[in-house]
């Protein structure tokens, strides 16, 4: 018996390269699904891993740095947040 | 709605546990909450007492400190500490934006600090100026700006 494929549907699914179960120390979502204000995780809701080796959610991190207080320090070692470029 | 969701985040795990010595009074909503606080060793100044204290999150928390401070109530007094004035303010780089708070700290982690920080205390007595500052602290607590000068404690 002879076969022939007349369609094909591809399915793939992703995860971010950290632990599975890790969370963002800032909100406590896993790093999986999104900060609190997003919807959909992924491109729209990234990760940003700082040299220092924390990571966070790009929205999460964001709002730390953007005030005064956080002297633009990293939440977990306060140690100056410089991220990875990728 | 970022502190709402964070909050009850903490408030499962809460649900879960908490460490020896603390334990969670009233969550109601998401705007204030009261734990409680042991001190687990034989410290003699607060053997066998519990003290309350009192959590107010704004919008912008973590991203922003609570006001953490020590409330009276039946049975609960203000601890004697160099950093705890008498109307329960709390003196503590940790709990001050700009100073030691960081969006990665919890109530849970709060209560365990403050904990500490009675735990490693032998000094029965207030903060210098304790009358004065009792008397015009009517302003609210996040317009006082302490200076952290003392690392021993």
């Amino acid at each position: 018996m002879k076969v022939k494929i007349k369609k094909w549907n591809a399915v793939a699914s992703w995860r971010w390269d950290v632990p599975e179960d890790d969370v963002c120390g800032i909100c406590r979502v896993q790093f999986d699904g999104t900060c609190p204000n997003c919807r959909f995780p992924g491109d729209d809701c990234p990760l940003l891993v700082g040299k220092c080796g924390h990571s966070f959610h790009l929205h999460c991190v964001n709002d730390w740095i953007q005030t005064e207080s956080s002297r633009g320090l990293c939440p977990m070692c306060r140690q100056k947040f410089e991220f990875v470029a990728e | 709605m970022f502190h709402a969701k964070r909050l009850q985040k903490e408030l499962s795990k809460i649900h879960q546990g908490l460490p020896p010595g603390i334990h969670l009074v009233a969550a109601n909503d998401f705007q204030e909450w009261q734990m409680d606080i042991e001190v687990l060793d034989e410290n003699p100044l607060y053997h066998g007492k519990t003290y309350r204290l009192n959590f107010k999150f704004s919008s912008n928390y973590p991203i922003e400190a609570p006001e953490v401070m020590f409330i009276r109530a039946t049975d609960r007094d203000i601890p004697m500490h160099p950093h705890i004035y008498s109307n329960g303010v709390i003196c503590l780089d940790l709990l001050s934006s700009g100073n030691g708070w960081s969006p990665v700290q919890s109530v849970e982690s709060v209560c365990m600090s403050i904990q500490s920080m009675l735990t490693g205390n032998t000094k029965n007595e207030r903060p210098e100026g304790d009358d004065q500052f009792v008397l015009r602290t009517n302003r609210s607590l996040r317009n006082i700006r302490f200076v952290y000068d003392d690392p021993t404690v």
